[in-house]
């Protein structure tokens, strides 16, 4: 039972910290709540889905996947970075527009894939075959890579923006708006590469999570729904907060699954949402103060 | 006796005035227009007006939430298919009257946007609308997945409120009496306070108004004219299910307050009529219609912020005002 708990809650921290670290950042750096997070995990599972057809001629299904994915990210993040310069930038000034630009996209898309596909569910084949055995327990190995990836974008991301020019930009551009508009960064730039890598990261929790598990039109609200209850928790805009929040509230996902019911885990979201914000509105490690 | 006719009468004059305005003129003859249709006995279309003016007190509590509280709520699906919920537990179940069951749904729409609206109304803007959409994606995962009133399946076959021109004229008095209240409240001195929150909460907090009490009264009154609205269709539909609670329904309210133009609360009947109607011209294309409308709304959202309708009333005014003037 224990090895269980802690099993599945390492492979549900690991996808909560792929869709809220991007979400987060979106928020953190440019102010900007996208309510399409979920959509974007959405189109690219679908994109997978509809893709992975024309390639059936290449026999082995890890290229022929490695080669749908990274057409679908690729997509995926050229998707973010329009929606940046469509839809987010010109509304940026209003908080509400954004809000309502975004709530609307995630409809669109919705309404997008039950169109050009059917609101029925699939099932994308998941390109670990097998399942594997750790602590005693067996469970599905695409999980494996499931949690292997998370690990490693969720460290190079972090690198890159602690690291690297244009990361060290997008915190500037985080802490002070106008300062770093004077020290001649492009602020517009910073902005809209966030939303790209918001759109690669929950993208690749779509390659990492979708294969072995079911995709409908309506799924992204519920990873909208989570990355917002993980953000909430961890604190809005910060990212170590994100990456905790996702593993406490994976692990306490995975706690009311084994011990009370999967039925009741559904509510989890809300209660922490809940619990956070009557105790401590600005999240475990959040310094910013909601306005 | 005496008490009340003297009040009456200047309302009377108000009223008077008000019709031979503009805008009273051009409503009344709607309305008279909207009244005469089940006259003619087209079922069809009478179905069809007795969703949109179901649709537009929806659409209407929602305008009054955001377009003068500036409380943007993503989650207005939650109070409607709680009432729809509740009226239809209520008349299934316990065998009571429609018209108590449905001031019991909405009662439990209020107790509900209270619920929602204290812990929420920790956020401001853009995470009060997140947290409001969070609340009714769990209560429709919960009834989804739930066992009680029902199921997956719902509640169904709920005894019929008569004919559908029966129905037609009760949703009527439903919706006149809803938006006349609304409009009233928002005429009143707590519109007048509600606007001064939308409009900067630091200054209306420093004038001495308690913005907490405030936003929760306007989240109630949001909160019971949506539950009277999801009642109704609970009613109307006789059955009620866990699709009630699905974005769609939000989605519906804000795309009707944006067509119609917001801020105007009329303007959500617009907006409920006219969607109502092209959606069934757009009918034969079946999925595309609901994605049509969301390119709308994205349209609407990034170009015309006041709305397709508010311009096109203005250009008719002007014209009004140049024939009265001959």
């Amino acid at each position: 039972m224990i090895e269980e708990i802690l099993i599945y809650g390492m492979v549900q921290g690991s996808l909560l910290a792929l869709l809220a670290l991007g979400f987060s950042l979106v928020y953190g750096v440019g102010g900007i709540l996208n309510l399409a997070h979920g959509a974007f995990y959405l189109i690219t599972a679908y994109m997978i889905y509809w893709i992975l057809p024309y390639f059936i001629f290449i026999d082995n299904y890890l290229l022929r996947f490695g080669i749908t994915a990274a057409i679908s990210l690729g997509l995926a993040v050229v998707i973010g970075a329009v929606t940046y310069l469509g839809l987010m930038e010109p509304l940026k000034e209003s908080h509400i527009g954004v809000v309502l630009v975004t709530f609307a996209l995630a409809f669109f898309f919705e309404q997008f894939v039950k169109f050009v596909g059917d609101p029925k569910t699939h099932f994308i084949i998941p390109f670990v075959p097998g399942t594997a055995t750790f602590l005693g327990v067996t469970f599905p190995a695409q999980l494996v890579a499931l949690v292997v990836g998370s690990l490693i974008l969720v460290t190079f991301v972090t690198l890159f923006i602690n690291k690297s020019t244009i990361g060290k930009s997008i915190q500037a551009v985080s802490q002070d708006f106008e300062a770093a508009q004077l020290v001649g960064i492009n602020t517009n730039m910073i902005l809209m590469t966030t939303v790209m890598i918001s759109a690669l990261l929950v993208g690749f929790a779509a390659v990492l999570y979708a294969p072995g598990n079911f995709i409908a039109p309506r799924i992204g609200w519920r990873y909208l729904l989570l990355a917002f209850s993980v953000t909430i928790f961890g604190g809005m805009g910060s990212i170590q907060g994100s990456i905790a929040g996702a593993f406490v509230m994976g692990y306490a996902t995975s706690l009311t699954d084994f011990l009370i019911s999967p039925t009741f885990s559904v509510i989890i979201p809300i209660v922490v949402i809940l619990v956070m914000l009557l105790v401590r509105p600005q999240g475990l490690l959040g310094k910013k103060e909601l306005y | 006796m005496m008490g009340l006719q003297v009040d009456m009468q200047p309302l009377i004059g108000r009223f008077k005035i008000w019709a031979r305005t503009f805008r009273g003129s051009i409503t009344l003859f709607s309305l008279a227009g909207l009244l005469l249709i089940p006259i003619t006995g087209n079922q069809y279309l009478t179905t069809v007006l007795v969703t949109a003016m179901i649709y537009s007190i929806f659409a209407a509590s929602w305008d009054f939430l955001a377009g003068f509280a500036g409380q943007i709520s993503f989650g207005h699906a939650a109070f409607f298919g709680i009432s729809a919920y509740f009226t239809a537990a209520f008349v299934e179940f316990a065998r009571v009257h429609w018209t108590l069951s449905l001031f019991i749904g909405a009662g439990y729409a209020v107790i509900f946007s209270l619920l929602i609206g204290i812990p929420c109304l920790r956020l401001k803007g853009p995470y009060l609308a997140l947290g409001t959409l969070a609340f009714a994606l769990i209560l429709w995962n919960l009834f989804l997945t739930g066992t009680w009133l029902g199921g997956t399946e719902g509640i169904s076959g709920l005894p019929s409120l008569g004919n559908i021109f029966l129905v037609f004229y009760i949703v009527a008095v439903f919706m006149i009496a809803s938006l006349i209240i609304m409009r009233a409240i928002v005429d009143s001195r707590l519109g007048t306070i509600l606007k001064a929150i939308r409009d900067d909460e630091t200054c209306a907090d420093a004038s001495g108004i308690n913005t907490t009490t405030y936003k929760l009264i306007a989240f109630m009154i949001s909160g019971f004219f949506a539950g009277i609205a999801g009642g109704l269709f609970a009613l109307h539909l006789t059955a009620v299910n866990p699709a009630v609670f699905q974005t769609l329904y939000s989605f519906y309210a804000i795309i009707m307050a944006a067509i119609g133009g917001m801020v105007t609360i009329y303007g959500s009947v617009i907006g409920a009529f006219l969607f109502t109607v092209l959606s069934e011209f757009l009918r034969p294309l079946a999925a595309a219609s609901l994605l049509i409308f969301a390119t709308i709304l994205i349209l609407i959202v990034r170009f015309w912020e006041e709305g397709v309708m508010n311009p096109v009333l203005e250009g008719v005014q002007d014209a009004w005002d140049i024939i009265r003037r001959r």
